[in-house]
């Protein structure tokens, strides 16, 4: 019996040591499942408030535009078409007055007549400016090329435009993003890249269509907050959320931009 | 068989150091407390086979082992910690186990020859939970070390239990003696291959696409 002591005691030691690491093990074990848990949960909400931060910047990128579309449509409606109709109802009272010689009734009539024209002129170019009837009737082939030769004729910029894709009228809806967005950036380029050439490819790569646009003008700091800001782009990201596509922009000081995207 | 087996964690462990000083000195990436741990983990276990060889008792290199694993790692993971919190907590308990230790030796200094079960349970215990506090860090992030961390964790899982019961199987037949050292060896070759594994990923990759650059 006395000689089995050392040795039980060794065994009961060796068992209080191996329970109890066990224990701490398994309380250790338990904290790190708490805590990790608790991060996890975390970074998920921080992961939808981010989300939720990116929705909440679109939709006021959108609203916005809307505002400032609103407005430039009232404008144009009150300089192009408001102003010249005042004037075609003025002389339309003039011609009302008696005793008006025949050459006067002509000069207000040719007056008038110009007048109107020039006012239906404008009422074209607006609707046009909202949606090119081309786009509607003939897809955005045709609209596209209508858009580069409006381009390189009014704003003294070369547009190359090459097109390897077939577009379907059917998906006219969905075109009508892609034409938005080459507008914005055609736009970009020639207000503040200062662009003198811009070149614009389409093509079909795995059963996508992807557009490559390039311009040569001063381009811009990607990462700047200022770039990040702008309510262009978020147009632009926002449309390409909308057409379920991927697009990838590269740009630096004095070097152009390149924009390529897929749908 | 078991020979094979304790000197292929040996060859691994070589390996692994060959490695880990190449990727550390050269190309300049890694942790130097993970190096040094290396060699300190290599010059041991030579010198304690040599030890075995010349049949003298090996095992205060053995507790010397666990005390510079405990302070070796822990300096590893202080490193990889993010916050000053976790890297003040990981340095305390270094200074606080170590001081424990020193009470421990200093007042049963017989348990510097035989398997100190306080010691064991102590140095695993934390270097268990620095690993923990890493892979709690890398939850979300790269995967730095983690299979360096995984190994880490299931041999001390493994390895202290069986080094607990050490004391009592000096005194079993020749033929059990071993047994858990065997289970043990295959323990160590199985933590080796996860650290190479680590190197695989962590720096063999990187090193090519350095080249590639």
């Amino acid at each position: 019996m006395l000689k089995n002591t050392p040795y039980e005691k060794e065994i009961v030691t060796i068992i209080f040591y191996t329970s109890g690491f066990f224990i701490v093990m398994a309380i250790v074990l338990v904290l790190f499942f708490y805590f990790s848990r608790k991060k996890i949960t975390q970074k998920e909400i921080e992961k939808k408030d981010l989300e939720i931060q990116y929705q909440k910047e679109l939709l006021s990128a959108v609203i916005i535009t809307q505002e400032e579309e609103r407005k430039r449509i009232a404008q144009d409606l009150h300089d192009d078409i408001s102003s010249k109709l005042n004037i075609v109802a003025l002389n339309s009272h003039l011609l009302t007055r008696p005793n008006l010689t025949d050459s006067e009734v002509l000069e207000i009539t040719r007056n008038i007549i110009d007048l109107t024209s020039k006012a239906l002129d404008n009422a074209r170019k607006i609707a046009h400016g909202l949606l090119p009837p081309v786009l509607d009737k003939f897809g955005l082939h045709a609209g596209l090329q209508e858009l580069c030769l409006e381009f390189s004729s009014l704003k003294d910029v070369e547009v190359h435009y090459n097109c390897n894709s077939n577009f379907s009228l059917l998906d006219n809806d969905r075109h009508l993003h892609v034409f938005r967005i080459l507008q914005e950036l055609m736009n970009n380029s020639v207000r503040h890249g200062k662009a003198t050439t811009i070149s614009i490819l389409f093509e079909d790569i795995n059963g996508f269509t992807n557009c490559t646009y390039t311009d040569n003008g001063v381009g811009f700091e990607i990462e700047s907050s200022e770039s990040k800001k702008g309510l262009g782009l978020k147009n632009i990201e926002s449309r390409i959320t909308f057409l379920k596509g991927t697009m990838v922009i590269q740009s630096a000081v004095n070097k152009g931009i390149s924009v390529v995207f897929n749908f | 068989m078991d020979d094979f087996i304790i000197y292929s964690g040996y060859l691994l462990l070589l390996v692994n150091l060959i490695l880990y000083s190449y990727s550390f000195f050269i190309k300049k990436k890694g942790i130097s407390f993970y190096v040094v741990f290396l060699v300190f983990s290599f010059l041991l276990q030579m010198i304690s086979e040599v030890l075995f060889l010349l049949k003298m008792n090996n095992l205060v290199l053995f507790n010397f082992f666990f005390i510079g694993q405990m302070v070796l790692l822990g300096l590893f993971y202080n490193k990889l910690m993010q916050t000053i919190r976790q890297k003040t907590f990981i340095i305390c308990s270094i200074i606080l186990g170590l001081m424990v230790l020193s009470v421990n030796f200093f007042l049963e200094p017989s348990q510097f020859f035989k398997f100190n079960l306080f010691q064991i349970a102590l140095t695993s215990l934390l270097v268990v939970v620095f690993a923990m506090m890493h892979l709690y860090n890398i939850l979300a992030g790269e995967k730095e070390f983690y299979y360096v961390t995984i190994g880490m964790i299931i041999y001390l899982l493994g390895s202290t239990v069986l080094f607990f019961v050490g004391n009592l199987t000096i005194g079993l037949s020749t033929e059990f003696k071993f047994f858990t050292w065997t289970l043990n060896a295959i323990l160590v070759v199985l933590n080796q291959l996860f650290v190479l594994f680590e190197w695989k990923n962590s720096f063999y990759k990187k090193a090519v696409q350095t080249k590639l650059c």
